[in-house]
């Protein structure tokens, strides 16, 4: 079985948080059986979904993430009973917090895949891995880290003159 | 804009109740401290006092430069202070509501705080002029949006009359609606500029009733999660993660804004996430006290459409 290798202008980098339980197995699945899917996706592994923190998403930005997914089992079936429970609420609540400081929702994935799941896995990551190829870069935190220097201007304007006199 | 003045006669009503309420208490034994506020050197202003001895209680005032939230004395972070047993504390009701969400996070117990409650008219924005009049332009942000100006619940409430308040404009619902109606890359663009100014000072942090971490992850180093330095990358991880480690806990005190040397408006984010989880999960910071917040407990049927 040959898939046809096609080359793009951009490959985005996709980072997929899973959990060891059901996602990973299912990815292991489509691995066994020999399904082809973008190459772009680098998975880690955890033991939960509830052992996913947000600040894994941001550094996974930082350090030149385009994507993200995060993978686990579906609601009943946690290895754990209800960690996917409270990383359902977690991540709820973290979709508006990056809302609502500018960053694109369709370049963070949430998504339950179990381990009889491989052709889902697939269908997970190549849409995702497609959608984000279709938006380009991500360069909002890179451009961050990049930049060295404090460079707020202030708006009181007392803090501003002493800051200006140094 | 023209602005009001805010009635504050009861202020002296509500001194005089709060340190004969203190003199009563420290004498026949309901407690050993009492945690209030005292008059600081400069005029007008006031600084937190805990007061051992009923001699003391006259130190006890209350005025609109009454800021602070005193809820911060009682939480584990100071866990060296020796608690020698019952002790009261004069709060306000956005001060309560984070001595409740203690409560709820088993960082305190009722039963060992003797609360005096102050029915209030507001407290300044600012204390850079402590003497200042209260006024529509001069009070705090976060009592324009008050709703509960007589906290409930407690042991002792002074019995004043509560003025009627001016017409006050509501500056964070203005601002989130202002900001929500924004693109995308407008509003990554006024945090960066927000974000960028903070110089890691984390007053923010020591100021905040609920930030009683031992250690805070943000200090960690191995492995390192959010960058130190107080640079735009390690300042927006920063913001982030306090934004999220207070989701569904912040009683809304607006200290840590009060406290930012850099004017950054750390309580929009605060409040605008407190919005999104009353309506995700019909959970808000109050005077009960919660076994378990909205982002320490589920429900099966928790709405998951943004999951596939
Ligand atoms: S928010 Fe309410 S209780 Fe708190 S200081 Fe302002 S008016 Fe008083
Ligand atoms: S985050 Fe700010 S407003 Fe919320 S409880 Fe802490 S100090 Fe108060
Ligand atoms: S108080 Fe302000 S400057 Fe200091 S760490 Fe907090 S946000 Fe940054």
């Amino acid at each position: 079985m040959h898939s046809e290798k096609q080359k793009h202008d951009f490959e985005p980098k996709i980072i997929a948080f899973v959990c060891t339980w059901c996602t990973y197995a299912g990815a292991d699945l489509a691995g066994t059986s020999r399904m082809q899917y973008p190459a772009n996706v680098r998975v880690l592994k955890f033991p939960c979904t509830g052992r996913i923190d947000p600040v894994f998403i941001l550094k996974a930005f930082q350090q030149g993430a385009d994507g993200v997914l995060v993978s686990g089992c579906h609601p009943g079936d946690c290895h754990y009973i209800a960690g996917n429970f409270h990383a359902r609420r977690r991540f709820a609540a973290f979709r508006k917090l990056l809302e609502f400081i500018g960053v694109d929702l369709n370049r963070l994935q949430f998504s339950w895949v179990s381990a009889a799941e491989g052709g889902k896995w697939v269908e997970v990551v190549t849409d995702l891995t497609e959608r984000v190829r279709a938006m380009g870069e991500m360069v909002e935190f890179k451009d961050l880290a990049l930049e060295e220097q404090w460079s707020g201007s202030l708006n009181t304007p007392e803090l501003q003159e002493a800051y200006d006199a140094i | 804009m023209q602005s009001d003045t805010v009635d504050t006669s009861c202020h002296a009503a509500i001194a005089e109740a709060v340190r004969t309420e203190a003199r009563r208490i420290l004498s026949d034994g309901t407690v050993t401290a009492v945690i209030g506020y005292a008059a600081s050197r400069r005029k007008g202003s006031t600084q937190p006092i805990v007061i051992t001895s009923v001699d003391d209680a006259d130190k006890l005032i209350f005025s609109a430069a009454c800021v602070n939230n005193l809820a911060v004395y009682l939480t584990k972070a100071k866990k060296d202070v020796p608690r020698s047993g019952r002790i009261g504390v004069v709060v306000k009701s956005c001060d309560l509501k984070a001595l409740v969400g203690l409560m709820g996070e088993a960082q305190l117990k009722r039963e060992d705080l003797y609360l005096i409650g102050i029915p209030c008219t507001g407290v300044l924005g600012s204390v850079l002029q402590p003497a200042a009049l209260l006024t529509t332009a001069s009070i705090a942000s976060k009592c324009c949006e008050c709703t509960d100006r007589l906290p409930p619940g407690c042991d002792f409430v002074p019995s004043v009359q509560l003025p009627q308040q001016p017409r006050l404009e509501q500056r964070y619902t203005d601002e989130i609606a202002r900001l929500e109606a924004m693109s995308p890359a407008e509003r990554w663009e006024y945090w960066k500029e927000q974000f960028s100014k903070c110089i890691k000072c984390y007053a923010c942090r020591q100021v905040c009733p609920f930030c009683f971490c031992e250690q805070c992850l943000c200090d960690r180093n191995r492995p390192q999660m959010v960058e130190q330095t107080p640079r735009p990358a390690g300042n927006t991880a920063w913001h982030l993660v306090r934004a999220m480690h207070l989701a569904g806990r912040c009683a809304g005190c607006a200290e840590c804004e009060r406290v930012c040397p850099m004017d950054i408006p750390l309580n929009l984010l605060n409040r605008k996430m407190a919005r999104e989880l009353k309506e995700l999960f019909n959970s808000e910071a109050g005077f009960e006290v919660r076994d378990k917040g909205p982002l320490n407990s589920y429900q099966d049927d928790d709405d998951q459409s943004f999951i596939r």
